[in-house]
Parts: structure tokens; C-alpha cells; sequence
């Protein structure tokens, strides 16, 4: 099997992740390397540390400017995993990656991470459980086992929060036939705080809802606050919305306060609203699945057996343009592009794409047999 | 997967009989002579057009065009490494950050009327079609 090189730390993770799913060891060059401080920054380092903690036999190397990668995967191990990520980036920016490789480990995935849960960069810890974890069902990873619990909650930039990801493995992957999300029937949030008063949640709710209400009037969005040990180490607050449809799908918008001492402080009352405008932004958008989900979908379409698969997404994301590339590159999978127009007296938001591809018929060899 | 490619052949055949079909009546139509229809046939075809050219522009903007993926293999580097692509290509910064979010250069005014409007057949209280009920 020969390697791939890429340049730059630019979808650092979508290569180290496909590169351990398919086994082609990748070199990823240049990484910073005209910045004033070439190289690579402590959160890619503490995510290259996680990555080795889940498989056995990876080789790593990095020169000595930290500018040059060259990984070599080993297998997926999983079992029971302990690691404090880097607070640069959000548990939810190493949690994306985990998604993607639990279900290929040889035994189910306990991990437990520790760092910043809620920050405004990543997918917060709240939005991935109660939107990834639902679309992995549908591709059959499922089961008792299969949990994402927030233990303790931490903001940025100080973190102190820990979470606990549980996934079980899978032999093979269901091919899906997601082309319909149906109609939103309700909408359920969460409005959290932290080390700041809890009223900061209601007037969040109560802004939120004042949008939301145009719509639909089940709304419920429950308020959040952690105390003592549970709260972290910085102040702050937050919203995650989530639309749900009749089929079962769902799509997500949030949004969290500046972090302590990194700009101007927000008002919970314009955190509310504006979190509620982009769930509106995320439901023309549409699809079966929400915009931070898209890779995850089409990773694990796939992955799946050898059989069509057809998902209908929103518009493509930069991100998952470039992840659609780098499946190309791992798995020699292009996927059917359709772009599918609403009717003309649908009001149903902007122009739909339907992916479609057969599945490599990944199988996990890694899964012990019982 | 060669079965499925006829299939999706046919497929398209039969969209594109559907849509002679359609082009055929609007001719008819446009016929018919009233002034406000004159354009009407060019229009169609101009729609028709248009449409078969989006589709295969958003699998280009993916995968880029089919030339450049011969090139890609020939750039083998000691039998090792494969140059992925060329990297002037790529329209992202190679040391952007790594982020899953989708942030578009703009966002909707959500404050209008109009795009509220736009969206509510996504909702049960908006307009269902027929043969759908609420569950």
C-alpha cells in the first residue's frame, strides 16, 4: 500500500482518521512552516497522543521543527481510554474524530475525556450527542453502551470539564437509504451556565423561544446549571437547538459565549436570538442531516457494505468538500452529486443535494470474534 | 456498478424524455401566438440548459475535471508517495484551521418576512402535499 503526502495542518484530522480506516500511512508536510512559530501547535500534538492511545503500532514521526508528520497506522484497539485534551481546542474537535473510528475498534471504546466542553470554534460535547450519536443509528451502530454523558461542564478557555463516550464495534456498516427528512415536529434545546447566574439561561431561553414560536410551539429548551466541582474552571453560557423531524433526523444550531478575557462579552438575550436565526439558517439549509454531520455521514456511507447508499444533504460545507477528496484519495470512492431544486411552491429553504455511492464493504477486522 | 450506471443511464434518459415532452408543449404553446409567450420556448430551453450544466459543475468543484486525475497517478514519488493533487487547486489555505462548522460568508436576514416565508413547509404547521398526513 503506498502513502499519501498532503501540505499544511489544514484537515489535519480528516487524514489521520482515514489514514487509520484504510491503513495508508500519509505524510503531511509543510505544516506552518512560514509562520513565525512553524510547526505543530500543542492541540494537534495532544490529538497525534489520543490517536495512539486508541490504536496499537502506530509509528509516528515528526521532525524536528515539528513542520513534517509521517504517520503509519496501526490497528484500533479501543478498550478503556483516559486523556486530557488540549484546551486550545474543544473536546468536541477530538470527539469528532472518536466518532468516526469507535465502531471500528477491536473492543468497544470507553473514553474518557477531559478539557474545554463549550467553546465557540468546534462542535460542543451537547450538539455531537444529540445529533451524531442519532445518525450513527441509523447506520446501525447502536445499542446498549452506545452513550455520550457530560460529567462535567467547562468552558473555555480554562476547561475543567470531562466527558464520557461509550461506543460498542461493528462488524460491517448498514447501507442507508436517508432521502426524506420529513417534516420538523419539534424543537428541544439546551441553555447552559456556568459560574455565572443561573438566570442567564432563562433570559436565554426566553429570547430564543420569541424567534422559534413563528414556527412550531413545541419548544421546550431546558436550562443547564452546573454547580461546584461540576462547573469547571471558567465562567460562561450557552445554547444548543435542536430541530427534530417526523423520520427521525435532526438538525442543530448553537452558539456559546466569548470566552473570558477574548472580546467583548455577549448578552444572553442576543445570544438566544441569534442562535435561534441559525437554526433557521440550518433548516434552509435542510437535508437529513445537519451541516457539522455531513463528513460522518458520508464516512460511513462509505464504510458500509457493498451496496448503494443515498443520503440528501444541505448544501456541502468547505469541509466536506475536501473530505469528499480525501475519500477519493484513501478509498478510491467518488459519490453521484445530484442537486435536487425545491418545487416552486415548496417553501421548503434552498437547493438540496443527494449524495450517492456503493460502499467499499468495509469489514472490522480488528473486532474479535466471539 | 456498471449495471448501476446503465440504470442511472436510464434514468436520465427518461428525464430527459420528460422534459422533450415538456419543451414539446411549451413549443406548442408558444405558437399559439399571444405576444407575452414569444420568449417562452427560448426560455425553456435556456432552463433546461442550465440545469443539465449544474449538476455536473458541483461534481466538477468536488473532484475536479476528469483530465487531472490521469495526471495526479503519473506523479508518483519513489513508488511511496503519490501527489494527492496539485496543490494550487485547492481554493483553502493549506494552514487554515481544521474546523467541521459551516460558516457562510453571509447569512440570511432572518428579521424579514420573506425568508421566514421561505421555510415554513419544513414545519407540520406548514402545507403538507397530498397523499401526506400528519403522523
Amino acid at each position: 500500500i503506498h502513502g499519501l503526502t498532503y501540505d499544511g495542518c489544514n484537515f489535519f484530522r480528516q487524514r489521520l482518521v482515514l489514514s487509520t480506516l484504510s491503513g495508508k500511512r500519509v505524510k503531511i508536510s509543510n505544516i506552518r512552516s512560514k509562520e513565525d512559530n512553524p510547526g505543530l501547535r500543542d492541540f494537534e500534538a495532544s490529538f497525534i497522543r489520543l490517536l495512539d492511545k486508541v490504536t496499537n503500532g502506530s509509528r509516528i514521526e515528526i521532525n524536528q521543527t515539528g513542520s513534517v508528520l509521517f504517520y503509519q497506522p496501526g490497528l484500533l484497539q479501543g478498550g478503556s481510554v483516559e486523556h486530557d485534551c488540549n484546551t486550545q481546542r474543544s473536546i468536541g474537535y477530538y470527539l469528532e474524530a472518536l466518532l468516526m473510528l469507535a465502531p471500528f475498534m477491536k473492543t468497544s471504546l470507553k473514553a474518557t475525556l477531559r478539557g474545554v466542553t463549550n467553546d465557540p470554534i468546534d462542535p460542543t460535547v451537547d450538539v455531537l450527542k444529540s445529533t451524531a450519536l442519532p445518525l450513527m443509528k441509523k447506520f446501525g451502530i447502536d445499542g446498549e453502551g452506545f452513550d455520550l454523558k457530560v460529567v462535567k461542564r467547562g468552558m473555555a478557555p480554562g476547561g475543567g470539564g470531562e466527558v464520557v463516550f461509550t461506543c460498542p464495534v461493528r462488524r460491517t456498516i448498514r447501507p442507508v437509504q436517508l432521502m426524506d427528512p420529513g417534516k420538523i415536529k419539534r424543537i428541544r434545546g439546551v441553555a447552559y451556565s456556568v459560574r455565572v447566574s443561573p438566570q442567564m439561561a432563562n433570559r436565554i431561553v426566553e429570547s430564543a423561544r420569541g424567534v422559534l414560536n413563528q414556527f412550531i410551539p413545541d419548544i421546550y429548551i431546558y436550562t443547564d446549571h452546573m454547580k461546584g466541582a461540576n462547573s469547571g474552571k471558567s465562567p460562561g453560557f450557552g445554547l444548543t437547538l435542536v430541530a427534530e423531524t417526523l423520520n427521525g433526523f435532526f438538525l442543530s444550531a448553537e452558539m456559546s459565549s466569548t470566552p473570558q478575557g477574548q472580546g467583548d462579552p455577549m448578552l444572553p438575550e442576543d445570544l438566544g436570538r441569534n442562535c435561534a436565526k441559525l437554526l433557521l439558517e440550518e433548516v434552509h439549509r435542510g437535508g437529513c442531516v445537519d451541516s457539522s454531520n455531513q463528513s460522518l455521514a458520508l464516512l460511513l456511507m462509505t464504510l458500509g457494505q457493498q451496496d448503494v447508499s443515498k443520503v440528501l444533504l444541505g448544501p456541502l460545507s468547505p469541509y466536506t468538500i475536501e473530505f469528499l477528496r480525501h475519500i477519493r484519495d484513501f478509498f478510491q470512492i467518488m459519490f453521484k452529486v445530484e442537486v435536487r431544486k425545491p418545487l416552486e411552491d415548496e417553501r421548503k429553504g434552498g437547493d438540496k443535494v443527494l449524495m450517492t455511492c456503493v460502499g467499499v464493504g468495509y469489514s472490522n477486522i480488528n473486532k474479535s470474534l466471539k | 456498478t456498471v449495471k448501476k450506471q446503465t440504470e442511472s443511464e436510464e434514468e436520465e434518459e427518461q428525464e430527459f424524455e420528460g422534459s422533450v415532452i415538456l419543451f414539446i408543449i411549451l413549443l406548442f404553446l408558444s405558437i399559439g401566438a399571444l405576444q407575452w409567450k414569444d420568449g417562452l420556448q427560448q426560455k425553456a430551453s435556456e432552463a433546461f440548459l442550465r440545469q443539465q450544466e449544474a449538476a455536473p459543475n458541483l461534481r466538477k468543484l468536488i473532484y475536479g475535471s476528469e483530465a487531472s486525475d490521469s495526471e495526479d497517478e503519473d506523479k508518483e514519488l519513489g513508488g511511496l508517495f503519490r501527489v494527492s493533487r496539485p496543490h494550487n487547486s485547492t481554493k483553502f489555505q493549506a494552514n487554515a484551521l481544521d474546523c467541521s462548522r459551516f460558516n457562510p460568508d453571509t447569512f440570511h436576514d432572518w428579521d424579514l418576512e420573506e425568508m421566514l416565508n421561505s421555510i415554513r413547509d419544513c414545519f407540520v404547521t406548514g402545507k403538507w402535499e397530498e397523499g401526506q398526513d400528519a403522523a
